[in-house]
């Protein structure tokens, strides 16, 4: 039993209190365990699964980064040693092409970062108006919800119909994988946004019309900051979707990315590859999560926002 | 001011409340001013009738119902919870319209909130995203007529210099309303409509805060609509009582209350101030018992 008594971690063992591992400890035995469990999985195998096909941690880590003596091409040499960082973190080509890991990670982030600030130039200030207008909210809202029920991945097929490719510096840009991430993004926003409006206490609204602001001074100093902290929710939420998405598109779409890669790497049974993919996608997804709330939270001193994905 | 004077008072005052308001045809104004220092009254409200439609039941939550408050008159409306006194707050303040009847105020009928009637919720209602200073100066700034000195003045007089930079959620809750105070008075109202506004306050900052509102509008000269269901608060606050009856919301009685001013915390132990105070709870708990009647019938 653990019991926490004025911030003391202990728990007690037949009578005698036993004082826990600090807390950073603990955390980091999380990710250990984990670690340990992937590596004991594929070591010893595990019933009904075929986890000899799949990479040990191990392997995936080198493959990631490694250091060798400096040897002809691979790795970045470390001046003075005779040795390289290898591996995919130093830059080492995938798929037996030209680009690294950076430029697939890159291409996904641009493509979640155009759909998302596409996605919030629109589904913002749609979600102002329905939130503020009864009127706007029956003309808008109806189509807006019909659509939302379908999921955005069910997107990819007609979004490929529907949106060119360009080429621009011999590389293609696929626009339907954006169009799909702003899909994505767009209806977390505009329903954060169109409840942060709606859920609005009245009497702000009213405090401010009795000290005479008048109904765009309300909107500017009331409902627009009232509703900040569910609008960001809702772009921290869209990044995430992003995230789901792109991988999707990127998947049946895409000529480079993430998703393209993870499912390239399937294909040629390069499985380590196919692990630092997903590692790449996690780690991705969060930082990108966690800069947003951060600038989030510095924009509003007030209100802290946390958002569980 | 002896016991006499106010029994004589409450017959007046009786009479009155038999009439009822309904049949009362007779236009109210002048006569019904009494508080008034200047003799015409600042808000005349005329058989305001209030019903709600919450999904289609009618709820009649106030009912005819006839006052009026007079230039810097200190008046509290006292009644049970649900018992339409918030309602005639709006109504004043011109977030509702009435059903039936008007409200005036210097004459002319109210139709949307103004600047010259300003109001203090029961929550605080200062804007969580904006810093104390900020708030405080949101009136004037929507009228860009900002006077800095006044907001520092105000702000000291309250103790809360030093807290321009805070945000609300970083203060207490009397540091709160005394913020909202702050933020009413820049705004420099005609009348200041009050719902509620100390009673989720502890009972220490509860006194601290009405003892400095009364130095407020005791210095300032201004006309003050007190909301309160606490008859302690609204005897030693008010130059007159409004008892209310449950819904629908009428004037059961209008006490006068003749304690001298400057008033300070001690004089609710005076024999005087009980014997206001036994005539209002008797006026009262009827009332609140049918309310709460009310409130289990639902």
């Amino acid at each position: 039993m653990n019991t926490r008594t004025f911030g003391l971690d202990h728990r007690r063992i037949r009578g005698r209190e036993v004082p826990l591992p600090p807390r950073w400890m603990r955390r980091t035995l999380s990710i250990a365990g984990f670690l340990f469990l992937w590596w004991w999985a594929q070591a010893a195998g595990v019933p009904y699964f075929q986890f000899e096909l799949f990479p040990g941690p191990i392997e995936t880590l080198t493959a990631l980064v490694g250091v060798e003596a400096a040897g002809e091409g691979a790795g970045v040499v470390i001046p003075g040693t005779g040795m390289a960082v290898t591996g995919y973190l130093a830059g080492e080509a995938v798929l037996a092409g030209e680009q690294s890991i950076y430029f697939h990670a890159f291409f996904s982030a641009f493509r979640v970062a155009s759909g998302v600030v596409v996605a919030s130039l629109l589904a913002i200030p749609l979600g102002l108006l329905v939130g503020t207008s009864r009127r706007w909210e029956d003309y808008l809202y109806p189509a807006l919800e019909s659509l939302r029920a379908i999921p955005p991945v069910a997107w990819v097929p007609v979004s490929i119909l529907l949106f060119p490719t360009f080429q621009l510096a011999g590389v293609s840009f696929t626009t339907a994988v954006i169009f799909v991430v702003f899909i994505g993004a767009f209806f977390p926003i505009l329903v954060n946004t169109v409840e942060g409006v709606q859920d609005i206490d009245t009497e702000y609204r009213r405090a401010a019309e009795s000290l005479g602001a008048d109904a765009q001074q309300v909107f500017r100093h009331v409902v627009f900051p009232a509703a900040l902290p569910s609008i960001l929710t809702g772009v921290t939420l869209g990044i995430g979707l992003g995230w789901i998405t792109v991988v999707a598109a990127e998947i049946v779409g895409g000529n480079y990315g993430i998703g393209y890669l993870t499912f390239q790497a399937y294909r040629l049974l390069q499985t380590d590859t196919v692990a630092v993919g997903m590692i790449t996608i996690g780690a991705l997804g969060y930082v990108s999560s966690a800069i947003v709330l951060w600038a989030a939270n510095r924009t509003m001193p007030w209100n802290e926002i946390e958002v569980n994905q | 001011m002896s016991r006499q004077d106010t029994d004589d008072r409450k017959s007046t005052d009786d009479r009155k409340s038999t009439d009822g308001p309904l049949q009362n045809g007779q236009r109210p104004g002048s006569e019904r001013a009494q508080g008034g220092i200047d003799g015409e009254a600042l808000v005349e409200i005329d058989g305001l009738t209030k019903i709600y439609d919450p999904g289609g039941a009618d709820v009649l939550a106030v009912d005819g119902l006839d006052l009026d408050i007079g230039h810097n008159e200190f008046v509290c409306l006292l009644g049970p919870s649900g018992c339409g006194k918030s309602t005639v707050l709006e109504c004043i303040a011109g977030y509702l319209g009435p059903t039936e009847g008007e409200v005036r105020v210097d004459g002319e009928r109210v139709r949307d909130p103004d600047p010259s009637r300003g109001v203090v919720f029961q929550e605080n209602r200062l804007f969580p995203w904006k810093t104390i200073g900020e708030n405080a100066r949101f009136g004037p700034q929507m009228r860009s007529a900002v006077d800095d000195d006044r907001i520092e003045e105000l702000l000291g007089d309250t103790g809360l210099d030093g807290f321009e930079d805070a945000y609300p959620h970083e203060l207490s809750g009397g540091m709160q309303q005394r913020a909202e105070l702050v933020r009413l008075l820049a705004n420099d109202p005609d009348i200041m409509l009050m719902d509620e506004p100390f009673s989720g306050l502890d009972a220490m900052t509860k006194e601290l805060m009405q003892e400095m509102l009364l130095d407020i509008w005791e210095e300032e000269s201004r006309t003050v609509l007190f909301i309160t269901h606490d008859v302690e608060e609204a005897i030693f606050l008010a130059d007159r009582v409004v008892v209310m009856t449950a819904r629908p919301g009428e004037v059961k009685e209008v006490i006068d209350v003749d304690l001298e001013r400057p008033r300070e915390f001690d004089m609710v132990t005076t024999e005087e101030f009980t014997s206001y105070k036994e005539r209002a709870i008797d006026l009262i708990h009827d009332e609140a018992e049918r309310a709460m009647a009310q409130a289990e019938g639902q």
